[in-house]
């Protein structure tokens, strides 16, 4: 019978806020009063009343350094049920951050808590470089946020390196927020000549902390050429 | 996208990959934990009645090297490899375990997987985490199980007693060594009931194995790998099991088929219909009443009790970055229904499962996607790597401009696309990945292997290299360059998705776009059957060039499941 063959894929009972359904897909329990910021279009099913408010007024507060002109890319969430997003079949991390921070490469979040603090920020000296503007957004508290990589990810503990780290900012996807971050350009002038683009310039960490980067130098925002 | 199990799945080991030689991989650890990984080759009685079956360190494989331990590589704790169709027929199941060594329980550890990988891809996994068990010492992870056919089945089931309970429930008898098990005529065989907890995360009292014994009728069939009268003595509806991945074959009684109302129990679900259960469900709650929405006590996600973080103990090795003591994630939560997190609370827990693989070897493969050379290692040489290929690096390493020469202007006219390469120096990590392919190291040892020019990621310097161009009328661009790489050394070599290797027989053919190394003995020879389709489907462009190879036997080709 179809539904025997397909029924390992059935959702598995819930057992927190954010799970991972299969390694591209995250499922989400939400409840009232407990309200989600995700990217705009990464629903892809829920179950439930849920309630989706897009480019909410706190959002466009916080968002204004945000360089779209088209107003921030996230939805408020809220409502009783399952929601399930995912983006374009990206590998999905949930991270329950205790007490923590993180900074997350603005393409790469897919959902967080509405209770934790977050902000957004260009990220310094890069931003100048590499036309397209990068943002970053920072999250902090206690609560659920999930991660979306290309591929698996890799965490790399800079401070073990005795030497700074240097990230392609393409493949960068999340970072710890006390790190000291700046733009590089490691290239030699000649590389340059007769490209278009190429590796010219990456981000530097130094300090105590992590980088998360993910196997894919493809930073198109899938989500955005939606429309 | 290999499947995963929950515990309890089970499905024909056919179903999963027509292989039979399978890599079993384990990873499981916890701060301050060593673990014992081995495996247990039992006869039709679930017992070991021949040591020689037990494979753990000091014993690293079954005498007709059925099973082998591999050691810890590729990110799994330990790994084995199974040959299914060389296991010998008294060889009724073969039982991956985990130990812990020295103190310590099964609760503490983190986020952990059994998986097996057949043919380069992982085919399933069984992922659990310390929240599913309690104060067990040794575990069951997943088994092989001979009924009719091999099959899998993901157990994550526990002993208190650790390797000694295990080894009892084996019928072995532990000797002074601790680890040299005597088949002894006395034991038990092992209940194979699926746990009775519903739901991971609440904890509850760990399953003695005495009670997991009971439902088991004394002269066990003879291949009782799924004897259905734990199900029957069941009282929780066995969620975990419910949603059997493959259909059992029509001779065997489904799983709960016979499945005699228990008493006090709900009505399971119905068979063939594994429904998934309603959100909300607590534990022992009967499947079918699903709790109405906005009830107040929190219907989404069980609260677990607080205290059951299992990561929140102070002394954790894995380098929080953050200082600030983990804690519990619903314990601090208020209001908010938060269930403990799958892998523990905090940033490091969430992200453990993807932390650096360890250094040792110049090239390390981080993932499937992701390779790491350290320069630093073997003398330091340079390494040549496609530009634009570089993610990250971690040192002084100076990348400069090398343009592949010859080649890269050749394989750049003619193709439209440039091949150009980067000089990585100095000392220091390069991570190099290029948009989420598949990568491969292929270590030569003064042998040859010719690799098409688009699939080249990296290589050592110390290689020598040329171009080699096959001509064809309907390659895109007019030829097809290949790189042959020789001497000793890696390359990195990148494909779309899994790739299959293909011995070169007298009538081994490929599509000119899809091909993507074999090995420099072979022969190419071009097959053209461009006109032929063509005339066959008008309107459809057909395969355009095919290559066919020639060689002695063990040649071999490396075609990937994409056309360029």
């Amino acid at each position: 019978m179809t539904e025997q063959q397909l029924a390992g894929y059935a959702p598995t009972p819930i057992a927190a806020r954010m799970e991972n359904h299969g390694n591209t897909m995250l499922k989400v329990a939400m409840a009232t009063g407990q309200d989600l910021y995700a990217r705009t279009g990464s629903m892809i099913a829920y179950e439930g009343f849920i309630q989706y408010e897009p480019n909410p007024p706190s959002v466009r507060h916080m968002a204004e350094h945000w360089v779209t002109g088209e107003g921030a890319p996230l939805m408020k969430c809220a409502g009783d049920g399952l929601l399930y997003l995912a983006d374009y079949g990206a590998h999905v991390i949930v991270v329950n951050l205790a007490n923590d921070a993180i900074s997350v490469n603005g393409t790469n979040v897919l959902a967080f808590d509405a209770h934790l603090q977050w902000g957004v920020e260009r990220v310094k000296g890069l931003a100048k470089f590499a036309g397209q503007g990068m943002w970053n957004v920072q999250i902090s508290g206690t609560g659920w946020v999930a991660l979306t990589s290309r591929g698996t990810p890799a965490v790399v503990d800079c401070g073990k390196g005795e030497d700074e780290t240097y990230v392609d900012p393409d493949a960068l996807v999340a970072w710890s927020p006390n790190l000291k971050v700046k733009g590089k350009r490691s290239f030699k002038a000649g590389a340059l000549i007769g490209r278009g683009s190429g590796e010219a310039y990456q981000m530097a960490f130094s300090g105590q902390g992590i980088v998360v980067v993910q196997p894919s130098e493809d930073s198109t925002d899938r989500l955005r050429i939606r429309g | 996208m290999p499947r995963q199990f929950q515990r309890g799945h089970k499905a024909k080991v056919s179903d999963l990959t027509p292989g039979t030689d399978l890599y079993v991989g384990v990873q499981i650890a916890g701060p301050g934990l060593t673990f014992d990984i081995s495996c247990f080759g039992l006869d039709a009685d679930e017992r070991l009645s021949d040591d020689r079956y037990f494979v753990f360190f000091n014993q690293p494989k079954t005498p007709e090297e059925s099973v082998q331990l591999l050691g810890a590589q590729a990110g799994d704790t330990e790994s084995f490899r199974v040959t299914l169709d060389r296991v010998p027929a008294s060889i009724h199941k073969l039982s991956f375990t985990a130990t812990v060594d020295g103190a310590g329980q099964m609760s503490q550890v983190g986020p952990g997987y059994i998986r097996i990988v057949a043919g380069g891809e992982e085919v399933v996994r069984y992922a659990f985490t310390g929240a599913e068990f309690s104060t067990e010492r040794a575990v069951m992870l997943g088994d092989f199980y001979r009924k009719d056919v091999w099959r899998f089945a993901a157990v994550g089931q526990g002993f208190d007693g650790g390797l000694d309970a295990l080894l009892k429930n084996f019928g072995g008898e532990v000797a002074e060594e601790q680890e040299a098990p005597q088949p002894s005529a006395g034991g038990q065989a092992p209940g194979f009931a699926p746990p009775a907890f519903a739901a991971p995360a609440p904890p509850q009292a760990p399953q003695a194995p005495q009670s997991q014994q009971a439902p088991q009728v004394p002269p066990p069939a003879p291949q009782p790998p799924q004897p259905p009268q734990p199900y029957a003595a069941e009282g929780a509806p066995p969620i975990h099991a419910a949603p059997t991945v493959v259909s059992m074959p029509g001779a065997t009684p489904p799983p709960y088929g016979d499945t005699a109302p228990p008493p006090p129990a709900p009505p399971p679900p119905a068979p063939g219909a594994p429904t998934p259960p309603p959100y909300g469900q607590v534990p022992g709650q009967a499947p079918g009443q699903a709790q109405p929405f906005g009830a107040p006590p929190a219907p989404y996600g069980q609260q677990p009790p607080a205290g059951q973080a299992p990561f929140g103990q102070p002394p954790q090795p894995m380098g929080n970055p953050f200082g600030g003591p983990p804690q519990g994630g619903g314990a601090v939560q208020g209001f908010v229904p938060q269930g403990a997190p799958p892998g523990g609370a905090g940033l490091s827990a969430a992200l453990n499962p993807y932390k650096e693989a360890p250094t040792g070897q110049r090239w390390t493969a981080q993932n499937g996607h992701l390779m790491r050379v350290d320069l630093t290692m073997a003398g330091g040489a340079p390494v040549l790597a496609r530009q634009g290929s570089m993610v990250m690096y971690q040192g002084k390493v100076d990348f400069g401009y090398k343009g592949a020469g010859f080649a890269g202007r050749i394989v750049g006219n003619a193709t439209g696309q440039e091949m150009q390469l980067m000089r990585c120096t100095g000392r220091g990590q390069v991570f190099l990945a290029d948009n989420n392919a598949h990568l491969h190291q292929v270590e030569l040892q003064g042998d040859g292997i010719c690799v098409s020019a688009e699939n080249v990621l990296a290589f050592d310097e110390s290689l020598s290299y040329e171009v080699r161009r096959i001509d064809g009328h309907g390659i895109p661009g007019g030829a097809l360059f290949t790189m042959l790489f020789q001497g000793t050394g890696t390359v990195v070599v990148k494909t779309h998705g899994a790739p299959v290797v293909l011995p070169v027989t007298p009538t081994t053919f490929a599509d000119c776009n899809a091909v993507v190394a074999w090995s420099a003995a072979a022969q190419v020879v071009l097959s053209s059957q461009v006109r032929l389709r063509r005339n066959a489907y008008p309107g459809h462009s057909g395969e355009t060039v095919n290559l066919q190879f020639r060689g002695a036997p063990g040649n071999f080709i490396v075609v990937q499941p994409y056309e360029v």
